[in-house]
């Protein structure tokens, strides 16, 4: 070993305790990487790198079960709980499992990296002003016509419209990997929606947590100060100060949801679904709970082809009626405006050489893999002649219209596909493009405690600012557990790595935490969008509906295990506990004769049952989940608790003894989540709807109850039942020491004010709410669901238990459906502003 | 020849509407072949809103918003358009219809008079083998354009059956074409599939179709209809040519073109978002009522003067 390499690795041999020695030996020793293919950890005369040395020395210096036990407690704590609420095993979630060693490159490297990408950016919004602009591109030949029409991200219906700030591109990503020489090619462009940049922010904080030490010693640049650039670019985009800037998301089924939500959170943007949004004159409103409020820029996350439903895609729920002619107007800023995909067409790609020299007046300093468009004769020609060594790929990204479909390597075709494919070749040469096979470079991973050699893509990024663009200093690596290094083999179930870039001096600290000049205190969040106002009301109430079946369980099974079950009054309680069962949807009217244990079963557990506690759950996280960003980490977990220890215990042979235990169980889970939100949900507004869903849904409830229950001539058995459904024994045996009487206890759980099961209680409560939130119009007039409320509660305070009929708990009831209607009208639809809910047929 | 158009849309609804927003492509196109006299569009109840601009395809699209609670909507579009088409020699030579292909392919027109904008598939002209090769069999090697298209429209007039309950306004090509039955839509979207399975450029019409009633009765109100044929680009001299699978006959002086797109979402006369809850019926009512001609003592008249 000779020169600078090799006394770097010298030295931090000598540096290293003895067992952190021995580990790091053993670790390169044993290091496999492929022959002709460059390696991350080694150069190219087969020495490690100084940088690599510096991080697996550290790396190695902790015990194995540390350094594991370290990083899977921060990868939990950030994936779970605090960040991106991230469920494992949930439909259409991707998981990336992140690698414990990142990515490392020298600044120097790094320097080659972002000249190349910051002149790619730069030169795709050059193409897309042209497309979209002048089209002399095309119109002097230096482009056929077909190399674009083909993109269904290219949207007529823009062209010539404004681009917001006059940029078409406010994020661009180039997906990378090292050449067999060396070097950095481009493998893909993305101007889409590129996603990932949520995914290395969440990569970098763990990593920054489980190994503080190392991160922190290393010189590591930081990614913050990008993802200020970023937000500062978008905000250029709007034509005000102080700009409301949302993103929207496909919505919660998206495959990249969480990272949707974890960008939004840390950039502080609103998060928005198409239904959050409408167009009026021309601009884009969000609509909240305080009415319509301008969106100035929209960060997109929906494909172009969904983001108005009314001039592309018309079956797309995901976008906004009326988008594409506030663009045009100028109205919003969208960002990267819809129809930027078009340069993600693979078509392009080898044009592009020439049109940077003619469009930037330079050579391209990334080259792209090299990429023949076969709609070209002679290029057609010669990839006919290679295709036994090329990949085949489709020229455009239009899945489902019946073009190939992925890149495919024509010599592993089964003879049958490959005369298909090259019939399609013949009749539509357009559709394709050949491309050389590329090798993959390979970065070390561990793979059972050893180091091994991973290909991997690097995807970068490049922000548009008022200043340029600006390429964030690391990025989103995957890694491959495959062997093969051709690109084309890289997996959807790679692993990912942070990417480290080592400064050559020490790195300024930065967060996100804005100078104290740029803060302006505030106490409450901006509006709550009506959206996220439903979805917390209606959780409110799903939960709520929930305790209140789980008290009625409960009711039969103490009925049951009571003194005298034979005894005429327990049976008259139980056939009441079962009619109200059936009112509820839970049972039906042929099992009211059923045996009371299975009525119990089928309550807890009955998953066709509308009404039962699993469906009410079950419905109660699907609407936490459509909100999940404004909901405690611990709160969503212990939904999710809840609804699997009711799948699990369904299982079990069920006994009185055991569906008390289940019901008991369920309540103590559901009384959590209810101090969780009375303690840890911030009082704003999306408390209040939480918090009104609840008390409507109470109040409904005991009005029930109490009907069935509390009759002016009600057994003692019945009374009993009462204070049991109201969750009131303890308060009424400490203030009435002579027993039960239908009198003091329908005080009690209806008219008294002070007891917060009672109905007079949810009332107040309810009127609190309801004078916070914000009126559409400051007439003084008082908005429906305050009128009904003020008459039910006027009614209720005057009201005595003695003269309390069943029609006026009916009244009561009644009323506060009402009040449910109202509130949802008010601030959830709200009238001619709500969710478009029809399309026009449109006949020939 | 002079056409007055009228082409009335009427929906009801189950319960009040209070805002609609609708996207109207109704004005008849002007082209070489083609004179919009005059045209206007009526709505009940009127608009709050109304803007007009030019299509993506060169068609007239109007954007209006209701914002009068209703329970019934009328959009009544009128017309008087002069259609001039040269006639058609069935018989004059073509290109070899490869040619077409490779012109398509080299084209530097993006608008929407170039071939390029029609050359790729749709969702509702996807690539189906199946109909590619059925188009295939017209289009043996070097057969020119236009005796091979008129043949592929003949066969599929003669293939497939007219049927106005086997399909409807949302059927993709594939499907019409493995039931065999359909509509003016699933015959243009058969074609036009077929075409571009071949990497030929072939493009949707929307309009209307004078129709002659049966001898000695008199034309019935509103019982005309809308139309929709192929335009296929038979290379740089002959340009776009009519073809209409349903009558098999090549689109000229009874054709009136209302817009030209990929397929029918391109065109679809009314497109819209209402807020209702409820459901909506809807009735279609066309006339196309062509004005007689100059009488010849005008005619002489003008040779007079």
């Amino acid at each position: 070993m000779a020169g600078e390499a090799a006394r770097a690795w010298q030295k931090n041999r000598e540096d290293l305790p003895p067992s952190a020695a021995k580990r790091l030996s053993s670790w390169l020793r044993n290091y496999r990487s492929f022959a002709g293919i460059p390696d991350e950890l080694f150069d190219k005369m087969g020495y490690p790198r100084e940088y690599w040395l510096r991080f697996l020395g550290e790396f190695a210096d902790f015990p194995e079960a540390e350094a594991e036990d370290r990083f899977s407690i921060a990868t939990r704590h950030i994936r779970d709980t605090g960040v991106t609420y991230r469920v494992y095993g949930e439909e259409n979630e991707r998981s990336w499992p992140l690698s414990p060693l990142p990515l490392i490159l020298s600044d120097q490297e790094w320097s080659q990296i972002a000249a190349g990408v910051e002149q790619r950016a730069n030169l795709m919004e050059a193409l897309l002003q042209d497309f979209y602009g002048p089209g002399s591109l095309v119109a002097d030949g230096a482009l056929p016509a077909a190399a674009i029409t083909g993109s269904p991200d290219f949207i007529r219906a823009l062209q010539g419209a404004p681009a917001p700030g006059g940029r078409f591109l406010q994020i661009y990503a180039a997906d990378l990997g090292r050449g067999p020489d060396g070097r950095w090619w481009v493998l893909d462009d993305r101007t889409q929606a590129p996603s990932g940049a949520g995914y290395a922010l969440e990569n970098r904080l763990v990593l920054s947590r489980a190994f503080p030490n190392i991160y922190n010693s290393m010189n590591v640049r930081r990614l913050a100060p990008f993802f200020d650039e970023m937000r500062r670019g978008l905000a250029a985009g709007a034509d005000r100060d102080d700009p409301r800037i949302c993103l929207l998301t496909p919505g919660s089924f998206s495959e990249t949801y969480f990272e949707q939500a974890h960008l939004a959170r840390y950039l502080g943007f609103l998060l928005v679904e198409g239904e959050d949004l409408v167009v009026r004159n021309g601009r884009v409103y969000v609509r909240t709970i305080a009415g319509l409020k301008r969106a100035d820029v929209i960060l997109r996350r929906v494909d172009a082809d969904f983001v108005d439903p009314l001039e592309l895609n018309g079956a797309s729920r995901l976008g906004v009626p009326g988008l594409l002619e506030a663009i045009r107007q100028g109205g919003v800023a969208v960002l990267n405006m819809p129809g930027s995909g078009v340069l993600e067409s693979k078509s392009l790609q080898g044009f592009l050489p020439k049109l940077c020299r003619r469009l930037l007046g330079e050579d391209l300093k990334m080259p792209n893999v090299a990429t023949w468009w076969c709609g070209q004769p002679n290029e057609r020609a010669l990839v006919e002649r290679n295709l036994e060594s090329l990949v085949l790929a489709p020229a455009f990204n239009n899945p489902g219209l019946g073009s190939l479909a992925k890149p495919t390597l024509v010599g592993d075709l089964p003879p049958e596909e490959r005369a298909r494919l090259l019939r399609r070749l013949a009749d539509r040469p357009g559709d394709f493009v050949g491309q050389e096979v590329v090798r993959l470079s390979t970065t070390p991973v561990l793979r059972g405690g050893e180091l091994a050699a991973a290909p991997f893509v690097l995807r970068v990024y490049a922000a548009a600012t008022p200043d340029g663009m600006k390429i964030m200093p690391g990025g989103f690596c995957r890694t491959s557990d495959h062997p093969d290094v051709r690109a084309i083999s890289m997996d959807e179930n790679a692993q990912t790595a942070d990417v480290w870039v080592i400064a050559d001096k020490p790195v300024d600290r930065v967060t996100l935490l804005a100078s104290k000049d740029d803060v302006r205190v505030r106490r409450i969040l901006g509006h709550l969008p009506s959206r996220a106002a439903d979805n917390l009301f209606w959780l409110g109430r799903y939960l709520e509906r929930a305790e209140a079946t789980l008290r009625l369980v409960r009711g039969l099974c103490t009925t049951l295990l009571g003194p005298g079950p034979g005894a005429e009054s327990a049976h008259q309680s139980l056939a009441l506990l079962k009619s109200l069962l059936i009112e509820w949807d839970v049972l039906d009217e042929d099992s009211a004769d059923a045996e009371v244990l299975e009525a119990a079963r089928n309550t807890l557990h009955d998953a066709t049952a509308s009404g039962s506690v699993i469906r009410l759950v079950q419905a109660a996280r699907d609407t936490a989940a459509k909100t999940r960003e404004r909901l405690s980490g611990d709160f969503w977990v212990l939904l999710l608790k809840l609804e699997n220890a009711l799948a699990e215990n369904a299982r079990h042979v069920p006994s009185e003894v055991e569906m008390l235990r289940q019901a008991d169980d369920a309540l103590q889970v559901l009384s959590s989540l209810s101090g969780l939100a009375q303690e840890n949900m911030n009082r704003g507004a999306g408390w209040r709807f939480h918090d009104m869903g609840r008390r409507i849904e109470r109040g409904i409830n005991i009005c029930r109850f109490a009907r069935t229950f509390a009759t002016r001539d009600a057994t003692v058995d019945n009374l009993d039942m009462m204070l049991d459904l109201a969750d009131s024994q303890i308060t009424y045996r400490a203030r009435y020491l002579v027993g039960l009487a239908a009198t003091p206890v329908r005080d009690m759980v209806v008219l008294d004010p002070f007891n917060p099961r009672s109905l007079a209680f949810q009332l107040v409560t309810l009127k609190e709410h309801l004078a916070i939130l914000p009126s559409l119009q400051d007439d003084g007039i008082m908005e429906p669901p305050r009128r009904i409320l003020v008459a039910l509660a006027a009614h209720v305070e005057t009201m005595d238990a003695e003269p309390l009929e069943a029609e006026d708990l009916l009244g009561f009831e009644h009323a506060l459906m009402d009040l449910s209607s109202a509130v949802s009208d008010r601030f959830f639809l709200q009238g001619a502003n709500a969710t478009p809910q029809a399309k026009l047929g449109g006949l020939g | 020849m002079i056409y007055g158009l009228r082409h009335r849309t009427t929906y009801s609804y189950g319960a009040e509407v209070g805002f609609a927003r609708c996207v109207l492509r109704l004005t008849p196109a002007t082209s070489a072949t083609q004179t919009v006299l005059q045209s206007a569009l009526r709505i009940t109840p009127p608009w709050a809103s109304r803007t007009d601009r030019v299509g993506p395809f060169g068609e007239t699209v109007t954007t209006v918003i209701i914002q009068t609670p209703h329970r019934s909507l009328q959009i009544e579009a009128t017309a008087r358009v002069e259609v001039n088409a040269p006639a058609i020699d069935e018989f004059q030579p073509s290109l070899p219809w490869e040619m077409v292909r490779e012109q398509t392919l080299e084209g530097s027109e993006m608008g929407p008079l170039g071939p390029a904008a029609y050359l790729y598939p749709t969702a509702r002209t996807r690539l189906v083998d199946d109909i590619t090769d059925y188009a295939r069999s017209s289009f043996a090697p070097g057969r020119q354009i236009l005796e091979a298209g008129l043949e592929l429209m003949r066969r599929i007039h003669a293939d497939f059956v007219f049927d106005s309950d086997a399909t409807e306004v949302s059927t993709p090509a594939g499907e019409a074409f493995l039931a065999r039955r359909g509509v003016c839509q699933d015959f243009a979207h058969i074609m036009i599939a077929g075409l571009k399975g071949l990497g030929l450029p072939a493009a949707y019409v929307s309009g209307y179709l004078r129709t002659i009633p049966p001898a000695g009765q008199p034309r019935l109100e509103g019982a005309d209809a809308t139309h929709a044929w192929v335009s296929l680009w038979c290379g740089d001299a002959l340009g776009w040519i009519g073809f209409d699978p349903t009558n098999a006959v090549l689109a000229q002086n009874d054709h009136i073109v209302l817009a030209t797109g990929r397929d029918y979402s391109d065109v679809a006369p009314i497109e819209g978002i209402i807020l209702a809850p409820e459901g909506q019926t809807l009735k279609v009512q066309v006339d196309v009522i062509p004005e007689p001609e100059p009488a010849k003592a005008d005619a002489n008249l003008m040779v007079v003067r």
